[in-house]
């Protein structure tokens, strides 16, 4: 068994088909007759302009537009005037096709990496691809036909290129193993959209399984079996018909609007933690983003991201989004979440402690450096703000107030920003909910985290197996802290949201629905589950259990009651 | 010789896209065109050159051509930097 990332939800039985890489070394020679050379080159660009356009007609049909304009991006850059000039230039001076076309792809790989913007450098990758694609024309050399598997064939690479991509029938392909690539490379977003399971940055996979060897890939768990015993085959196969069956099912609900069954609308979003999470939210159908949570900017480094990294990171969420709502949670340090480089003191208490918005009114100039490029981002696109952990108005005054002294700083400099940029809560201590008839007065929307609210409220640590009974969202204590933060919203005409797990799960749900919260946020591949279950309530329906539940004296009672209706 | 300063304002800046719509547009005609930016010139009727140059929104560039049909040139080139580029 191979261990790897599982990139592509779903499972593949099938035969391997190693993609082995040729080789596209040559012996760089000194032309004489450079017109023939010339004209050497111009024909390999011709059939790679050919073959190009054809690729990108079957994936515009398999895929969509997008994938399909990777490839037309590419036929640009070959025809490219300045490239062509200068690769002609060094022909008639003498040089082979092949090393003339390798000198200038190499340079512009050099430049575009040296980029210091992320867009710039992926540039670099589409370069390297078309140096591949046509160095393989002009020495002869047959890139493999994945267009030619037959049925069932579980591709083996050790990487996946988006021309190699283009040739996959997804009829005929069952299965993805490559050696490199994470959950974000170009393979696992392709993986993803043709729905053909994959399971990435698997070690060695080209060596260890060979051509023709029965696999089975697992996406769902990112596991490859080679040669898998007949007991495992019938397993799998069970395993493959009861994902294919959901999916099925789920898919009715992919560009529909949430809705309840008595035809109340909802906004569904998703949770993320980079900004490259925002292409499976909106792979996943997600109508936004509910919660960006900024810590992983701050964390695997040694210094604090400056303004302008923090503002890349943002932007390049917002953009993809395309218009769609993204609610950034400003820094949430502390608690369980350490930074070395900060220097925080161990504390006998953390979750009470030196954490969150807490902290970050007390750096401000590390908060205000977050708010900046939180709001330069905000040109760009529907960012909204939103404060962890606060317990008291004060903070949110705080927090308001150095947002308005950032703004005030990018007017002078005339940097644009959102200036009506919303700015909420993150309902997560049970002060916040006590007091959020307080809070919805300053506030521009609500979002409920469910996990610390239930944490707080039960004074209980979920981790800790003596007393993590204790801890469920369906405690009547936590219900009514909900059930509360919901009027006062409503009461002051804010939205209220909520993203934690709660959001997700079947039994809250109908409550959620009864005390009327306007947006779920949840994770990416849950959204088409949460919306499907949505639709199965009627708001008198669940008001009949959300009365019945609050009625209840015991987290048993309700959680019990609650699996009878479900 | 003519020439003109103006602000990118496109979102993306000058990214694959509005480069190739701006590369392909001054393809059209016989006179170089250049744009300065941060003191340095690229050929403007390269997609690639564009690229490499990383121009962001909001920068400051000059757009300079020079030759036969260098008024045409210029003018859409403004016309079209000022539309923002097809975005």
């Amino acid at each position: 068994m191979l261990n790897g990332t599982a990139a592509s939800d779903g499972i593949g039985i099938g035969r391997a088909m190693i993609i082995e890489e040729h080789s596209l070394d040559y012996t760089p020679k000194t032309i004489t007759d450079t017109d023939a050379e010339s004209q050497r080159f111009k024909n390999a660009v011709k059939i790679f302009c050919d073959n190009t356009t054809a690729q990108a007609e079957a994936l515009r049909k398999s895929t969509g537009d997008k994938e399909a304009e990777i490839l037309e991006g590419h036929i640009q850059i070959m025809r490219d005037p300045y490239m062509c000039g200068e690769i002609e230039k060094l022909i008639s001076d003498g040089q082979c096709a092949e090393a003339a076309l390798e000198h200038m792809c190499d340079m512009f790989i050099t430049m575009f990496s040296a980029a210091d913007d992320e867009l710039t450098k992926q540039r670099a990758s589409d370069v390297k691809d078309i140096k591949t694609s046509v160095l393989s024309i002009l020495l002869g050399v047959n890139e493999v036909k994945i267009s030619a598997a037959p049925k069932g064939t579980v591709i083996v690479a050790k990487e996946l290129t988006p021309s190699m991509t283009a040739g996959i029938n997804k009829e005929n392909i069952v299965g993805i193993v490559t050696e490199t690539g994470g959950k974000t490379s170009h393979s696992a977003i392709l993986a993803r959209a043709l729905e053909i399971p994959a399971v990435l940055s698997v070690d060695g996979a080209a060596k260890k399984l060979s051509a023709g060897e029965q696999v089975i890939v697992d996406g769902n768990e990112g596991i490859v079996i080679a040669s898998p015993e007949e007991s495992q085959i019938e397993q799998y196969t069970q395993k493959r018909s009861a994902f294919l069956r959901e999916r099925r099912e789920l898919e009715n609900y992919r560009g529909k609007k949430t809705l309840s069954a008595s035809g109340e609308e909802y906004e569904l979003f998703c949770n993320i933690g980079k900004p490259d999470d925002a292409i499976s939210a909106m792979e996943f159908d997600g109508e936004g983003v509910g919660l960006f949570r900024t810590e992983f900017l701050f964390m695997d480094r040694n210094s604090v991201p400056t303004e302008d990294e923090q503002f890349e990171a943002y932007k390049k969420a917002v953009l993809i989004l395309k218009g769609k709502p993204l609610i950034i949670r400003t820094l949430d340090v502390g608690g369980d979440k350490d930074l070395p480089y900060l220097g925080l003191k161990k504390e006998e208490n953390p979750f009470m402690g030196y954490r969150a918005i807490r902290y970050c009114l007390d750096n401000r100039e590390l908060f205000k450096t977050q708010i900046r490029a939180i709001l330069r981002a905000s040109a760009f696109g529907d960012i909204r703000i939103m404060f962890p952990l606060v317990t008291c108005v004060d903070e949110l005054r705080a927090g308001k107030e150095l947002v308005e002294k950032a703004k005030e700083e990018l007017r002078e400099s005339k940097i644009n920003f959102n200036e009506n940029i919303k700015i909420g809560v993150m309902m997560e201590t049970s002060s916040a909910a006590v007091i959020a008839d307080v809070l919805a007065k300053e506030s521009d929307f609500f979002s409920i985290g469910t996990n610390d609210l239930t944490g707080y409220t039960m004074a209980c640590d979920r981790g800790n197996s003596d007393v993590s009974y204790l801890y469920s969202a369906l405690q009547p204590s936590v219900l009514r802290l909900i059930k509360n933060i919901i009027d006062c919203g409503i009461k002051n005409n804010i939205p209220v949201g909520m993203c934690g797990e709660a959001a997700a799960n079947s039994m809250i749900i109908p409550l959620l629905i009864s005390f009327g919260l306007t947006e779920f946020s949840v994770s990416a591949p849950s959204v088409l589950k949460v919306r499907k279950v949505i639709s199965t309530w009627t708001k008198a329906e669940a008001d009949k259990v959300a009365e019945k539940v609050m009625s209840m004296s015991t987290e048993k009672e309700i959680y019990d009651y609650l699996k009878t209706v479900i | 010789m003519v020439s003109k300063q103006l602000t990118l304002t496109n979102a993306q800046g000058f990214h694959m896209r509005p480069a190739s719509v701006f590369a392909t547009a001054m393809g059209k005609y016989s006179c170089d065109v250049t744009i300065k930016f941060n003191g340095n010139d690229y050929n403007a009727k390269s997609l690639l050159n564009i690229v490499a140059a990383c121009i962001k929104c909001g920068s400051e560039i000059e757009v300079i051509c020079d030759g036969a049909d260098e008024k045409e040139a210029l003018e859409e080139a403004v016309q079209l930097i000022e539309s923002g580029l097809g975005e």
